[in-house]
């Protein structure tokens, strides 16, 4: 890999052609303009009543390193009008570790997800809106049941928050029994989901009916309900403690390029990652012998020793550095029906610990880029590929970077993954070995992702005329025939010396 | 969000992109290349006239054109 580099940089000195910065200039076109608009908002919201819950079960799954919240509401217009805007309130501390928030139809899921978007409003409060845009407005008195799905990332507190390496880990989580409304709620339950039976600590609330007490335990779940008639707003904060025997693995920035090479059919990924663990952290130093003694018997630990990347079949080439350079704890099996990466750390990560490192490998460009019917490019490759771990992986910031060919124009992308994810995308110029003018560069910026969006698409097309395609052998064309003509004009200065006549 | 640039994508099934060199050959066809443009610019330095400019110069810079770029793309650098 060095030497490769060393001697394509000597190759491009040789063929005199400009080599701009690795960071080139960069042209911002801000997609969002969310916050800047608060100035004309209405300075404080009060959400219309004009909807009832009428069934809501909440489920709040705490088997990942992250929280996912399902909200199955079978919801009534109690309005005269028809409506079609549904409010959900989240709080301000929320909503900057929200991501992925999905809305459906539970009864139609051909209906693609509805339009999700935040009420603008001047607020000091606590809380902020989400307005839900139902595709069909809601007569007065008729029912519609909405899907409603969302992620929660750091969201979870190790407690105790420090143990010995060789300690059983448990975390901690507060939420409201009561699924957070904007609405009166007639009947519903919360369902809590672990990844174990271990749950030491729960908060009890009085029963009702011919329950005594909730939450009941059923195996690896707590049910919190059904309860009846709620108003609008109400809550009721319960905490729940339980064990996660398993790193806590957070992901503060991923930045991901993808390369395309038309000259040599070939798509090349780097993935840079600044990973950190978020479990309880060690109460006393890290003992390697103790650690090392315990490798043999490979007991279950909160310590992240090992990540596996299964990539898309055909990759190859792959790379697994660090700050200190190679890193050779890896294994790479690849074969027709699979390519997976496995990768240590240098050492193994307890809670508070960071581990920056750098992945990468190529593609044929067979396997991502077709061409289309109209003489363009179209190329589909995922957005997030990422690690794959029983206790999933969050993401707080995604930076895509789709490197497409020098004078590539004219680009279009779409994606899978759900629009309020995404943050901002636009597209930039990015200068690298045996380029002039630079390549075209589309960026796409996303937070609070978690891994269930692995494999999500993105689809982009483009066109790359000929003379792009030829710029870089006509740039070495010139440079040459510029040394050829400066021989020749050498070759007609007369350096002998004449004798007089 | 809007789906035709995935229907874009389906209906493009039939005609994966494939490069003029592929890249097992690249390392051969660039070496062969450079081989060439250092051969004629060899050839040109015995006789550096404006007829040899045209008649050894262009051929060795479009061997040097493409020799490059395929070398790039040899050594793992694909521009």
């Amino acid at each position: 890999m060095k030497t490769s580099v060393v001697f394509s940089a000597v190759l491009s000195l040789l063929s005199l052609a400009s080599r701009g910065s690795a960071h080139g200039h960069h042209h911002h076109h801000k997609h969002s303009d969310s916050g800047t608009s608060s100035a004309s908002a209405p300075a404080t919201f009060t959400p219309p009543q004009v909807f009832k819950n009428v069934n809501l079960v909440h489920i709040v799954s705490l088997e990942k390193n992250y929280v996912k919240e399902s909200i199955n509401v079978v919801i009534e217009n109690i309005d005269k009008e028809v409506q079609s805007d549904y409010i959900l309130p989240f709080t301000n501390e929320q909503l900057s570790r929200l991501g992925g928030l999905e809305v459906r139809d539970r009864k139609n899921a051909e209906s693609g997800p509805f339009v999700v978007e935040p009420v603008e409003f001047e607020s000091f409060g606590p809380n902020q809106y989400v307005r839900i845009r139902l595709p069909t407005p809601l007569a007065p008195g008729a029912q519609q049941t909405l899907g409603i799905t969302y992620y929660l990332l750091d969201a979870y507190k190790p407690l105790p928050a420090s143990i010995k390496q060789e300690e059983q880990q448990f975390l901690s989580y507060s939420f409201s029994a009561y699924c957070p409304s904007v609405y009166a709620t007639s009947k519903q339950k919360t369902e809590v989901k672990f990844a174990s039976t271990n749950i030491p600590d729960y908060t009890k609330l009085p029963g009702s009916g011919d329950v005594k007490e909730f939450p009941q335990k059923q195996g690896s779940k707590l049910v919190y309900g059904p309860f009846d008639e709620k108003p609008a707003g109400a809550l009721e904060l319960v905490q729940v403690r339980f064990e996660f025997n398993k790193p806590v693995i957070h992901i503060s920035r991923l930045e991901r390029d993808i390369e395309v090479s038309h000259w040599g059919g070939n798509v090349a990924f780097e993935e840079r990652y600044d990973l950190e663990h978020r479990g309880a952290n060690l109460s006393s130093l890290f003992n390697r012998v103790k650690w090392q003694q315990s490798q043999y018997y490979n007991p279950v630990t909160h310590a992240l020793k090992e990540m596996k990347f299964p990539l898309r079949v055909g990759s190859a080439d792959p790379y697994y550095t660090d700050v200190i350079g190679n890193v050779s704890t890896s294994r790479f099996r690849s074969n027709k029906r699979e390519a997976l990466l496995e990768i240590k750390p240098r050492y193994p990560l307890f809670g508070g610990w960071k581990y920056p490192f750098t992945i990468g490998w190529n593609s044929d460009a067979k396997n991502f880029l077709r061409n289309t019917a109209t003489g363009g490019f179209v190329l589909n490759v995922p957005f997030l590929e990422g690690p794959k771990q029983p206790e999933g992986v969050e993401y707080e910031q995604v930076v895509v970077r789709l490197i497409l060919p020098e004078g590539a124009e004219n680009v279009k992308w779409t994606t899978a993954i759900p629009k309020s994810s995404i943050s901002e995308a636009g597209v930039q110029i990015h200068k690298t070995y045996l380029d002039t003018i630079g390549r075209t560069a589309l960026v796409i910026k996303g937070r609070n992702l978690v891994d269930d969006f692995r494999d999500r698409d993105l689809t982009v097309t483009y066109d790359y005329p000929m003379s792009a395609v030829l710029r870089k052998p006509l740039v070495v064309f010139s440079s040459s025939m510029a040394v050829f003509v400066s021989l020749w004009l050498l070759s007609l200065i007369n350096l002998k010396f004449t004798a007089r006549k | 969000m809007d789906s035709p640039l995935i229907e874009v994508w389906h209906a493009a099934s039939g005609s994966p992109f494939l490069p003029t060199v592929g890249k097992g050959t690249q390392f051969f066809v660039a070496s062969l290349l450079l081989l060439i443009g250092f051969s004629l610019t060899g050839a040109f330095t015995l006789n550096r006239s404006i007829v040899n400019l045209l008649l050894l110069g262009i051929p060795a810079s479009l061997a040097f054109a493409f020799g490059v770029v395929y070398m790039f793309c040899a050594v793992g650098v694909y521009v």
